[in-house]
């Protein structure tokens, strides 16, 4: 029906062979870089990836096929995909070190996926995702240490305080626009930050110390996973709570992106008198971008607080707002799949280019002005929707 | 016989300028009325106060039997009143569907719970959006329809303005307003755009019209109701034959020296 896409379809055994191979070829491509040891290596893979893009660039047809693929056999593509993220712990064994890593990355590309509602979908700067960030971390981790709260009440606490918060933040957002919209939201994560320094119940710029670990049907999160006779470190438990928590990222996202919602913000992106025309509400449907991001944020915020064990109003500092950002922008705005790869390079990159570790606003600042200079649409370009029978 | 648009002494200052000074008028429903007048005389402006993008400072808008003044555009746009602009403002970046399925925004309800809890119901609702916008885009023009998955941005001056027509229409309007749709267009193209509106009004009896325009063709097509705005001020009404014949108008046009000469 739909005459946009390539015309001739991948058959179902060559869709299925293109689709797994690229997903394991993809984990392979994140083993090794989490493995990698020494710049040079990490350079190399980025070398791999950049001329992996270029060829894309070139020629347009793989990225048709691919995609294509994926939408032929899309039960194929999700039990691979399932696979891959359950049994990466296994590939990885001991080495916690990379298990803290991809925590990092999948908070990171929760944080990423909200704050692409603002950036992406209806084009609204915000600096502040690393506050509902950690609104969503304190009020769990001050729930669970003066209450004794389960880490699973905790949830849907801190993301009603987080999302109450973005509300709030959403209201001057009515009346201000562009820059002057992203100086209110720095502002705000700069009080946000701030208050949790000076105020005593907060700890101060001490923090918050012994969250108590998570448990599950008796089984504490901080106890080592031990599935069929393997023994995974604790690191893999909330792995496993994170890559939940992208799939629920994942689902959220796509829900909202093709409803009117989705539509709705996209229109007030592209031109907000257009948008009014149009019916749209335009401020509300702006302070709904912020209270999604905030949502959303604090759930990450809350697996964080508890796999660390320990908060400090470090955590959530303007840098984490602007990695985020920086995260959305390399992605692809308005892109899920993008956003997601975007966390990803840019939470093991920074790490694994410890020459960079002291320079990393500076490194963010030249990736974000080489993107924008660049490839201003980012790694993957957001898609025009297509209402084909495969959705 | 109660008017569709009842605008009652509107007047629009802008500190000390007064872009609009003591506007009344009516249209029925059905009918066409077309707005004439030059540059700056105050028609987008009467445009924007009618849709609720200004609030009149003073005056009064009824729509349908109730009073608009002042209220919030997506507001006026749920009760029946669509609008084009005059420099094209299409979404660009998205498909041609897409801008249309944005048009029927006040037609559908899912919100952010519904799309997240009921995606079956939320899917649904966009499916039958597909439906629909096929459909108007189908009656707007075949060409428009082959190009529906492309993004509007791509789209050439004739098709920008068909959408933008389809799109308006998307709302389920009772009064839709065209600002200066033959803009930038050449004969072929008016001829193609009076050929359009006029095939609208049979296909929707019941759908009101005001057009504002500065190409005569176009209004001697639409010549039941014209109205001239010279200056914020409302100088002539009537039809096409009256308006023009009006010395008023033929001076605010041509100015004090062409009309004595």
């Amino acid at each position: 029906m739909s005459t946009h896409t390539s015309a001739e379809l991948p058959g179902l055994g060559q869709a299925a062979f293109v689709a797994v191979s690229i997903q394991l070829l993809s984990a392979a491509f994140l083993y090794l870089i989490l493995k990698a040891e020494g710049g040079w290596q990490v350079i190399g893979l980025l070398a791999l990836l950049g001329a992996g893009f270029y060829l894309i660039e070139k020629r347009p047809q793989i990225a048709d096929v691919v995609t294509a693929s994926f939408s032929r056999v899309p039960v194929v593509a999700l039990i691979t995909a399932v696979a891959v993220v359950l049994l990466f712990p296994f590939a990885v064994g001991n080495n916690t070190y990379v298990l803290h890593l991809l925590i990092v990355a999948q908070l990171y590309a929760v944080l990423a996926l909200a704050l692409n509602f603002q950036l992406g979908s209806a084009n609204i700067p915000n600096f502040a995702t690393g506050a509902s960030y950690g609104i969503g971390a304190y009020v769990s981790a001050l729930l669970a240490i003066n209450f004794g709260l389960s880490f699973w009440l905790t949830l849907p606490a801190a993301a009603i305080a987080a999302t109450l918060f973005g509300f709030l933040i959403g209201i001057p957002s009515m009346r201000t626009r562009d820059t002057y919209l992203a100086l209110v939201t720095i502002a705000f994560g700069v009080v946000v930050q701030q208050l949790l320094n000076n105020f005593t119940w907060t700890g101060g710029p001490n923090g918050l110390v012994g969250i108590p670990a998570p448990s599950l049907f008796g089984h504490s999160f901080a106890s080592p996973l031990v599935v069929f006779g393997w023994k995974l470190p604790s690191q893999a438990n909330f792995y496993y709570l994170s890559a939940l928590l992208v799939v629920v990222a994942i689902i959220t996202a796509h829900r909202l992106h093709s409803s009117r919602i989705g539509l709705a913000w996209n229109a007030l992106r592209a031109d907000e008198i257009a948008a009014r025309a149009q019916g749209i509400n335009v401020a509300w449907f702006k302070v709904l971008a912020f209270a999604v991001d905030a949502f959303l944020a604090a759930f990450a915020g809350t697996i964080y607080a508890f796999y660390v064990s320990y908060i400090s109003p470090d955590n959530f500092t303007f840098l984490v707002s602007v990695t985020i950002m920086t995260m959305v922008i390399v992605g692809g705005m308005d892109n899920i799949f993008g956003v997601i790869v975007g966390a990803f390079l840019l939470t093991i990159l920074p790490e694994k280019l410890r020459a960079f570790s002291d320079y990393r606003l500076l490194f963010f600042g030249i990736v974000i002005i080489a993107f924008l200079m660049i490839r201003p649409q980012g790694l993957f370009p957001q898609r025009i929707r297509s209402y084909g029978e495969s959705r | 016989m109660s008017q569709l648009l009842e605008v009652n002494e509107a007047t629009m200052r802008f500190g000390g300028l007064v872009a609009l000074n003591a506007v009344s008028f009516s249209i029925g429903r059905g009918e066409v009325l077309a707005v004439i007048g030059p540059n700056g005389a105050g028609k987008s402006t009467l445009f924007n106060v009618v849709t609720g993008v200004y609030r009149p400072t003073s005056g009064h808008v009824r729509f349908d039997g109730i009073e608009i003044t002042g209220h919030p555009s997506h507001q006026v746009v749920a009760r029946g009143v669509g609008r084009t602009f005059q420099t094209s403002r299409l979404f660009s970046d998205l498909s041609v569907l897409d801008n249309v399925i944005i048009g029927m925004h006040t037609r559908t309800k899912t919100g952010v719970l519904g799309a997240l809890f009921l995606p079956g119901a939320s899917r649904r609702e966009m499916a039958a959006c597909v439906e629909k916008a096929e459909l108007l885009l189908k009656a707007s023009s075949g060409e428009l329809f082959e190009q529906r998955h492309r993004p509007a941005g791509t789209l050439a001056q004739a098709d920008r303005r068909r959408l933008e027509i389809a799109r308006a229409l998307a709302s389920e309007p009772k009064l839709l307003l065209l600002d200066e749709p033959s803009v930038g267009m050449d004969e072929v193209e008016t001829d193609a755009l009076i050929a359009d509106i006029r095939r609208l009004r049979t296909e929707r009896p019941e759908l009101s019209v005001i057009l504002i325009e500065h190409d005569m063709r176009v209004v001697e097509a639409f010549p039941d109701h014209v109205m001239c705005v010279d200056y914020g001020s409302k100088i002539a009404e009537g039809d096409f034959a009256t308006v023009k014949s009006d010395p008023r108008v033929q001076e605010a046009y041509l100015g004090k020296a062409a009309v004595h000469a």
